[in-house]
């Protein structure tokens, strides 16, 4: 009897001392968390998952704005139409895109690959934040021309996107903060690491002669401002370009005020370089080998010139070919035909005028 | 033996429950916090400002303002010992045009207050960590998305003597990095202590003169500067005018 009680006693003492275990309720997360996976022998991403972990409807989510032409003035300009899936994300065949009004967009528009592992975006390094980024293009009146509470407004009224966002973060809400991240989600997945040359390093392929003489030169005369294994060291370099008088792009002076930054733009990576021309910041050399005839000759070295380039690069045009071998061994053709970062197969039609605007 | 092992059985327990309640009090211990309703009002000079009126500035420049928005964050309070409490997560946005955006409710942990201070302005983390929400989503059209940071202050007028096309005065103020940071800390301290009862709201009222914009250390005259849409030099010229603004007029308790 006696011992009964003592238990009795002990099972309450037990039940009233876990009740005062402070019980932080775990906020979960709503949707099917998908992990980030590194691709081996890469660092660590950049971008912070912690606040916005990726699920599979955020993805989905993101996937569907991405292609989204609402959330452009007049419906033609989604993401996509400057963001291409088989140029690598960039715009095939296009120095400027096109935006809202027939307007040329001011720079050349950039592969997306791999941009969990960047900190800075745009060709000047103005925007400090993967989520921030798409409101660049939305709003920019030569772009996608859009304010970003009409944006909001129409994805409120559509049938589909309160679901969507419910599904990616627990509620109807469609924010701001929502509708990018979910956009970042979906930009997060677009990892590119499965070249040749990807497939050569971890010993599952090999490279051809002109290949492995490229990848000689190039380790010795193009890696110190593009390394692997993004193929570019994420700083800001005046190579050698005039400055287009109509554009008057003073690059990344124009963030930071300083003379010393004129004409310095983001090295751009090289990762499927072969399908991402035409090149430079506003797109004006149209081939590799024109590419590489510019740090061979045209360079106009001037006073914020990088000092690497202060005597241009000497190439012979044997190099050149041999170079050009390596750099098409970069393209990564699984990643420009990954059926996950195509139009989704739901999408809402697109209204496209011009036949500059194809998506597939 | 038997009996003092019965009674180890029922203090133990019974000292276990205490200690949970006593540990379980430390972490929560309760604070008293007081209401505090911040109340803005925006003159010219000792005019009440009203949108599309004319007003001269220290230069004797008339002008109209169309638009005038700042950031208030990062609200504290401090007592006569010296003692400074946060309250956290205060991010408001101050717009000339919608009133209920001048009067916004903060709590203060302290009981007795002898100053309220903020930031005119948004603190370089929320600068740096993407999209934010509320008063500081970026729809509220005082953040720069070509080159990433809050425009911390905002005003538009127009002026026969800018320059400008439309003679228009666009002075967008941001900055948060390095020398080019123009988050300014405001402390304004209360005439007399005020002393919080709980459960009551006090009220303090605060001026901002625009005038202040254009002189104090340093002379902003329209004829010569229109434009400001720049973290830099004159951003932080104009900020520095600027973080001399507020006056606390009155502050009591109900």
């Amino acid at each position: 009897m006696h011992r009964q009680f003592t238990i009795l006693l002990l099972l309450a003492t037990v039940v009233v001392s876990l009740s005062f275990i402070k019980q932080k309720p775990k906020p979960r997360k709503p949707g099917t968390p998908v992990s980030f996976v590194v691709p081996k022998g890469w660092p660590a991403i950049k971008y912070n998952l912690d606040s916005n972990g990726l699920t599979k409807e955020g993805i989905a989510l993101g996937r569907r704005l991405f292609y989204e032409g609402r959330l452009s003035k007049d419906g033609q300009f989604p993401c996509a139409s400057c963001h291409q899936p088989f140029a690598a994300m960039a715009n095939f065949d296009h120095n400027l895109s096109h935006g809202f009004n027939n307007q040329f967009t001011s720079r050349n528009a950039p592969s997306l690959a791999n941009l969990a592992w960047q900190t800075a975006f745009h060709w000047d390094g103005g925007i400090n934040h993967l989520d921030v980024q798409p409101l660049a293009p939305i709003t920019a009146p030569n772009e996608m021309a859009e304010d970003i509470s009409t944006v909001l407004d129409k994805l409120k009224k559509d049938s589909v996107y309160p679901k969507m966002f419910k599904a990616a973060f627990g509620s109807e809400t469609i924010n701001t903060q929502r509708m990018t991240r979910a956009l970042s989600q979906f930009l997060l997945t677009m990892v590119s690491a499965n070249s040749k040359y990807d497939k050569a390093m971890r010993g599952e392929d090999s490279f051809n002669l002109p290949q492995k003489l490229g990848y000689t030169i190039f380790k010795a005369k193009c890696a110190s401002c593009h390394p692997e294994p993004f193929f570019t060291d994420f700083q800001y370099h005046n190579n050698g370009l005039s400055m287009d008088p109509v554009l008057k792009d003073v690059g990344r002076m124009q963030i930071t005020g300083d003379a010393k930054d004129s004409l310095k733009f983001k090295t751009p990576s090289l990762r499927n370089v072969f399908v991402t021309g035409p090149y430079m910041h506003d797109g004006r050399v149209f081939s590799l080998f024109d590419v590489l005839d510019h740090y061979h000759k045209k360079m106009v070295v001037g006073p914020t010139t990088d000092t690497l380039l202060k005597n241009k690069i000497p190439l012979s045009n044997f190099e050149k070919g041999q170079l050009v071998a390596f750099l098409v061994a970069l393209t990564d053709t699984a990643f420009n035909k990954d059926k996950r970062f195509s139009e989704p197969p739901n999408a809402p039609p697109l209204n496209f005028s011009s036949p500059g605007h194809h998506l597939n | 033996m038997c009996g003092m092992k019965k009674k180890l059985f029922v203090v133990i327990p019974v000292l276990v429950v205490f200690l949970c309640a006593f540990a379980q009090k430390k972490t929560y211990k309760r604070y008293y916090s007081y209401n505090i309703r911040l109340s803005f009002t925006n003159l010219v000079g000792s005019e009440p400002l009203q949108i599309d009126s004319v007003y001269q500035n220290p230069f004797g420049e008339p002008f109209t303002v169309s638009q005038l928005k700042y950031y208030i964050s990062n609200v504290s309070f401090s007592n006569s010992d010296g003692k400074e409490v946060k309250v956290p997560n205060t991010y408001f946005l101050v717009n000339e045009q919608d009133s209920a955006s001048k009067n916004f409710m903060v709590n203060s942990l302290l009981g007795t207050i002898t100053a309220v201070n903020f930031y005119l302005g948004v603190d370089s983390l929320k600068n740096v960590s993407g999209v934010q929400t509320n008063a500081l989503d970026p729809l509220n059209g005082m953040f720069w998305t070509w080159s990433t940071g809050y425009i911390m202050a905002k005003m538009e007028a127009v002026s026969p003597l800018s320059k400008a096309p439309q003679q228009r005065v666009t002075y967008h103020i941001g900055g948060f990095k390095g020398e080019n940071n123009v988050v300014k800390k405001i402390s304004l301290p209360l005439s007399a202590a005020l002393k919080l009862k709980p459960g009551d709201t006090a009220t303090i009222n605060i001026n901002a003169d625009i005038n202040k914009w254009f002189a104090g250390a340093n002379d902003i005259k329209i004829a010569d500067i229109n434009f400001c849409m720049n973290p830099g030099p004159l951003a932080n010229k104009i900020a520095a005018n600027y973080a001399a603004m507020f006056s606390v007029t009155s502050s009591f308790s109900q």
